[in-house]
């Protein structure tokens, strides 16, 4: 039996065996408490790619979305679809119906306002789609570069284009992938957009690749908007409301349980945490900052409760708003109103609340809670009941209607501490210390770190995954002890550790947690 | 009828592959109903693009033509027939 001081040295020696394996980046180690080993991994991703063939099934799933593309211009709604308004494909998750075009209306607009927020002037967008933004957007830039993959949809926004000549000239056309950055150089741009595309990007390593690229084509002092991000914290609250809402009365607990494990393993969207965009100022030395941006919007759909914007801000930043110092909104609970009226104490100084529980979702997370809880033979129905309560949070809206023209204050919410309640923060900054520049820099509360441990899904890659995982067990078996071969091995995206360098307990928590 | 069952086959494995292994008959709804997903629409429309010929961008496509094994059936039979 090895005595305690050997078996405190495995973990180092496991993880210089596992970094040898051309299949790893990164390796941490540490005993499991159970008397076994547990080792995370962050893949190397050529590895998955070439040797382990995902490149091929990346390209597949590319020539999918792009067909999806096509297809949906294909229909008689899209043959009578209104210019510059195309909602083709948008279909709610939940009724498995196009979503109300009111509603697409009011996501439209509130995009279109977040972009205008950062003063495009010259501008590149990937994935444009059927150009609704390009048609808005165009017009108030001196030069617009729209690319898309798919031949079909640009043919549309070329004959759109036509029809209203000011633009045409203005808006470049090109055909090609988000990953081709052929002949843009390095600085021509002031911003990059992708709106709602980085959901059919096949893996992490692809959509880095590109916003690597992006951010290289930015100018210092622009910035890349990536809008409409799926939040994979938010992802089992967002899974079990759509089967809630789905599920006959007569469904068990069980039943559902199982339905949600499903969809989740399913999804074959790219479903992002704002950590990894978090994790990018450190990866990108020309991103200034990063914001995690709530949607606006009153009304309630899966756009607005589950999905974010993050700007990647290139270059100079601005000046931090120093001291700003956050109250938990939970101690005091504070209204709207009780709000205003702080404002209206301290006109001068920037106020800041952390925790804000979010009215949009309040009710999907208490569905979650009693699903979690409940008996696996209690039914959908007894659920639905349960979970109907007195909402106590705030509507995310209400607190971006605080900052009206005439309030005096300009209001800015985060979800950057990337809470899975989805709790957000919120600074409000007197007008005029804002005045004139874009969005200061905010010290907005910092996410815990096993919120790193995992920034995305990997949907369709588990085939890949489990044979890279087989391999390093083979590995770990050809070149260690019995007693030393880790009980588990489980992939992750960060290998966190603490200050004294070992893994962190939390970090091994989440990694266990996802792999389950 | 050759050609429904080699429908009905794929359309099963379609099912298998999203961890659904239950009973499928041939009229009941697929996508409308949500049993398979708007990217398994894509692999029905390649299939029959590769396996019948079939090209949906001169004939519109519609996801009730194909919501059904027996609607994927019928498509295939009027496509043949105008050919």
């Amino acid at each position: 039996m090895p005595d305690e001081a050997q078996a405190a040295n495995w973990p180092i020696v496991i993880e210089n065996v596992l970094r040898r394996h051309p299949g790893v980046r990164e390796a941490g180690v540490v005993h499991d408490g159970r008397g076994g080993l547990t080792a995370l991994v962050v893949p190397a991703d050529p590895y998955l790619d070439d040797v382990l063939g995902r490149a091929t099934a990346s390209s597949s799933a590319i020539s999918k979305w792009r067909k999806a593309c096509d297809l949906s211009q294909l229909t008689k709604e899209a043959a009578s679809a209104p210019a510059g308004f195309n909602t083709m494909g948008w279909d709610s998750s939940y009724t498995r119906q196009p979503i109300p075009l009111e509603e697409m209306c009011e996501w439209l607009e509130t995009t279109v306002a977040d972009i205008l927020q950062l003063a495009p002037k010259t501008a590149y967008e990937i994935g444009c789609g059927s150009g609704m933004l390009a048609m808005r957007i165009a017009p108030l830039c001196y030069r617009y570069v729209a690319a898309d993959f798919s031949r079909v949809v640009l043919d549309r926004v070329r004959d759109q284009l036509q029809t209203v000549s000011t633009f045409a000239k203005s808006v470049e056309l090109l055909e090609r992938s988000a990953d081709n950055f052929d002949g843009l150089s390095e600085n021509s741009f002031n911003t990059v957009v992708l709106n709602s595309v980085v959901q059919y990007f096949p893996n992490l390593a692809y959509l880095t690749k590109v916003l690597q690229n992006a951010v290289n084509i930015v100018k210092p002092g622009g910035n890349v908007f990536v809008g409409d991000i799926r939040s994979l914290p938010l992802l089992p609250t967002f899974a079990s409301s759509v089967e809630l809402f789905q599920a006959a009365d007569g469904v068990s607990v069980r039943e559902l349980r199982d339905r949600i494990e499903r969809r989740i393993q399913h999804d074959r969207e790219l479903v992002i945490s704002p950590t990894y965009f978090l994790s990018l100022k450190h990866r990108l030395p020309k991103i200034s900052r990063v914001e995690i941006q709530l949607r606006r919007g009153r009304a309630d759909n899966e756009m607005t409760r589950y999905r974010y914007n993050a700007i990647l801000y290139v270059g100079q930043g601005t000046e931090a708003v120093n001291n700003v110092a956050f109250e938990d909104w939970n101690e005091r609970e504070l209204t709207l109103d009780e709000v205003r009226s702080e404002l209206q104490q301290d006109p001068n100084e920037p106020i800041g609340f952390t925790c804000i529980r979010n009215a949009r979702i309040e009710k999907d997370l208490a569905a979650l809670a009693t699903l979690t809880d409940a008996d696996a033979t209690s039914t959908a129905l007894e659920l639905r009941r349960e979970s109907e309560h007195v909402i106590r949070g705030i509507h995310p809206q209400d607190f971006f209607n605080l900052g009206a023209d005439d309030s005096g204050f300009r209001v800015f919410l985060s979800w950057a501490a990337c809470r899975p309640d989805g709790s957000y923060d919120a600074v409000l900054v007197p007008t005029r210390a804002v005045d004139g520049k874009p969005s200061p820099a905010i010290n907005w509360p910092e996410p815990q770190p096993s919120q790193f441990v995992h920034f995305a899904n990997a949907p369709g890659q588990n085939k890949f995954r489990s044979e890279l995982v087989e391999r390093l067990l083979v590995h770990c078996k050809e070149n260690l002890p019995e007693e030393m071969i880790p009980r588990d091995i489980v992939l992750v995206d960060t290998v966190v550790r603490t200050p004294e360098g070992n893994v962190d307990p939390g970090a091994l928590l989440a990694a266990r947690n996802a792999s389950s | 009828m050759k050609e429904k069952a080699e429908i009905h086959e794929y359309v099963q494995s379609l099912l298998t592959n999203s961890g659904d292994d239950g009973p499928l008959s041939d009229h009941e709804s697929l996508l409308l109903s949500g049993r398979l997903q708007s990217m398994d629409a894509v692999e029905i429309v390649m299939f029959l693009e590769e396996n019948f010929g079939i090209d949906f961008s001169q004939i519109g496509f519609d996801k009730d033509q194909i919501d059904s094994v027996d609607a994927i059936y019928a498509l295939t039979q009027t496509v043949t027939n105008r050919n």
